[in-house]
């Protein structure tokens, strides 16, 4: 019945996908947009790179509207989405690095060093020839930073250049990235659901909420916004009492039907609380780590209600 | 401009590639047209006649009738092969947004695609032309016409390159474009003369879609080539005006539809 409905009447609903917001960013920098689905992360890297056009607001980038898609805007930067493959599925890779090459009228000898040496250091030289749609995920998003990297671009946007790969090609493409940041002082914009790549990669973060944002700063002051706590997992040889007086002041969480705990304890009070748990109970085992950017994440969501 | 030109012709290097990739499907695509007007339109005709005694039906003979389709077939493929299902399917799925980013236009890129099958098209349109003459479906062939009806066919090219590029951008607003697509086909191959040519419709209406760029699709070229019949000068006039009619649509549809486009997916 709402199918036949729909044929004479729709309602619509107007949203803001990014509300005022404002952001500076320094050449050089590689700065993480973090936030939930749906925060307003990827639109905003849309308005960035010339794909969205905002509706109100300013923005610019390398002195640049991006909505107006300058071709010289479109130069010098770059944008790589791992949800999306931007190179020719139908033909070899170097033919798709060709028409590149054509593109951004890069020199056929500097075409050649470049390829040479983003495919040795990404390791993927014998992949060159292959048509993109016989490579593995993991190959093709080489390829696709390769891609993106050939006409030395001065911004980098980098939509989830990790999801979907294994770890070892996760850690891959992150070291590749610093390692190249580190050589040509690009300015990255990354936006990432994987911790891991934003706690490698990120010098800043700003995270985004309902279209806002929630922070803008260095990642060690993100990791420190829930206060300076760590978080101690204890391991112990029989289950114990979830209400035991040691630990109840310490927000326990217990798992493995109470022969594991995990704590969160204030950094001056660390050593003390784990000397007493040490001495009384029975511990088997046990691991500290700092406030994860990951926790901060989902506890400001929780707070949030995002 | 010169500095473009190789990206035009990369571009159009990469397209040849893609219409290689799958040769069965190639194939289909440069004899599927042949086929069809072998099994469907020489026989159908064939018949039509036979049953009327081989009487002239609209003051066409058989031999003109059956000249007359295989030069619409020769024309569809020198100047209608182009279509924008791809352009359509790209920016619903939002996959044009590479093209917004390169420094190569979504526009130029599927130019050169559409130059790439034309190219195709030529090699395509020639062998078959050389089968009709050889199966004596044309008559006579003037020289100085085909070549008239040649220029011709490539201003329609570029007229049907620019409405399909028109219907594909209109999946800035449609979710699906394909029914219209269809509709639009099929009312074009109608008042055009493709299925019949116009010498079947009322004079009254004839006269009136003389004013419309239809006739002109594939009548006025086919007539031209196979009897030189009428103007090309006047014939090449009308078509540069419903070309920069085209063109103007294109730039509002794609300055507009751009405002639109979300990049659905990424």
């Amino acid at each position: 019945m709402g199918s036949l409905q729909s044929l004479w009447k729709r309602d619509f609903i107007e949203k803001a996908a990014v509300k005022p917001l404002y952001l500076e960013v320094r050449r050089g920098e590689i700065i993480g947009l973090l936030g939930p689905n749906g925060a307003g992360k990827t639109t905003l890297m849309k308005m960035f790179t010339g794909i969205v056009v905002p509706t109100a607001g300013q923005l610019r980038v390398l002195g640049f509207e991006p909505a107006k898609r300058d071709l010289y805007f479109r130069q010098k930067i770059a944008l790589v989405m791992g949800q999306k493959s931007q190179l020719w599925w139908d033909i070899p890779a170097m033919d798709s690095l060709q028409l590149l090459m054509r593109y951004y009228e890069i020199p056929k000898n500097l075409f050649l060093e470049r390829v040479h040496y983003l495919a040795s250091l990404l390791e993927v030289e014998p992949q060159l020839q292959v048509h993109i749609r016989k490579l593995s995920l993991g190959e093709r998003m080489k390829l696709e930073l390769m891609a993106c990297l050939l006409h030395d671009p001065q911004i980098i946007f980098l939509d989830e250049p990790t999801i979907g790969l294994d770890l070892i090609a996760q850690r891959k493409i992150r070291e590749f990235l610093l390692n190249y940041h580190r050589e040509r002082g690009v300015t990255v914009i990354l936006t990432s659901h994987y911790m891991a790549d934003v706690t490698a990669l990120c010098q800043r973060i700003v995270l985004v909420m309902n279209g806002e944002k929630h922070f803008d700063g260095p990642i060690r002051a993100f990791e420190g916004l829930m206060g300076q706590e760590k978080y101690v997992k204890f391991f112990f040889s029989q289950a114990q009492n979830e209400q035991h007086p040691l630990l109840i002041p310490w927000h326990p969480s217990f798992g493995n039907q109470g022969l594991e705990v995990e704590l969160r304890v204030p950094e001056d009070k660390l050593k003390d609380v784990c000397a007493a748990i040490l001495q009384n109970l029975p511990v088997t085992d046990f691991q500290t780590e700092k406030m994860p950017v990951e926790r901060v994440m989902q506890e400001l969501l929780s707070r949030t209600g995002a | 401009m010169n500095s473009r030109f190789p990206m035009w012709l990369q571009t159009v290097y990469v397209a040849w590639s893609n219409l290689l990739a799958y040769r069965v499907n190639f194939f289909l695509l440069v004899i599927g047209p042949a086929l069809v007007f072998f099994f469907v339109k020489f026989s159908l005709w064939s018949s039509i006649y036979e049953q009327q005694g081989n009487r002239e039906l609209a003051g066409l003979s058989r031999e003109a009738m059956l000249g007359y389709q295989a030069m619409v077939l020769i024309v569809s493929l020198l100047a209608q092969g182009h279509n924008s299902t791809r352009l359509a399917e790209d920016i619903r799925l939002g996959r044009i947004t590479a093209y917004l980013i390169y420094p190569f236009s979504l526009f130029e890129f599927h130019a050169s695609s559409f130059i790439a099958l034309q190219s195709v098209q030529i090699i395509t349109s020639s062998v078959v032309f050389l089968m009709a003459i050889s199966l004596g479906l044309f008559t006579a062939i003037n020289l100085v016409f085909v070549v008239k009806g040649l220029v011709l066919c490539f201003f329609v090219s570029l007229l049907w390159f620019l409405i399909q590029y028109c219907l594909g951008l209109l999946a800035f607003w449609l979710e699906q474009t394909w029914v219209m697509r269809v509709l639009f086909q099929i009312i074009a191959q109608f008042l055009s003369g493709s299925i019949l040519p116009l010498e079947f419709f009322p004079q009254g209406l004839r006269d009136a879609l003389m004013f419309s760029p239809f006739p002109y699709l594939t009548w006025v070229p086919a007539k031209t080539m196979l009897t030189g019949e009428g103007s090309i000068i006047y014939a090449v006039g009308i078509l540069c005006f419903w070309i920069m009619v085209a063109s103007l649509l294109a730039r509002l549809i794609w300055n507009r539809g751009l405002r639109m486009y979300t990049g659905a997916g990424m």
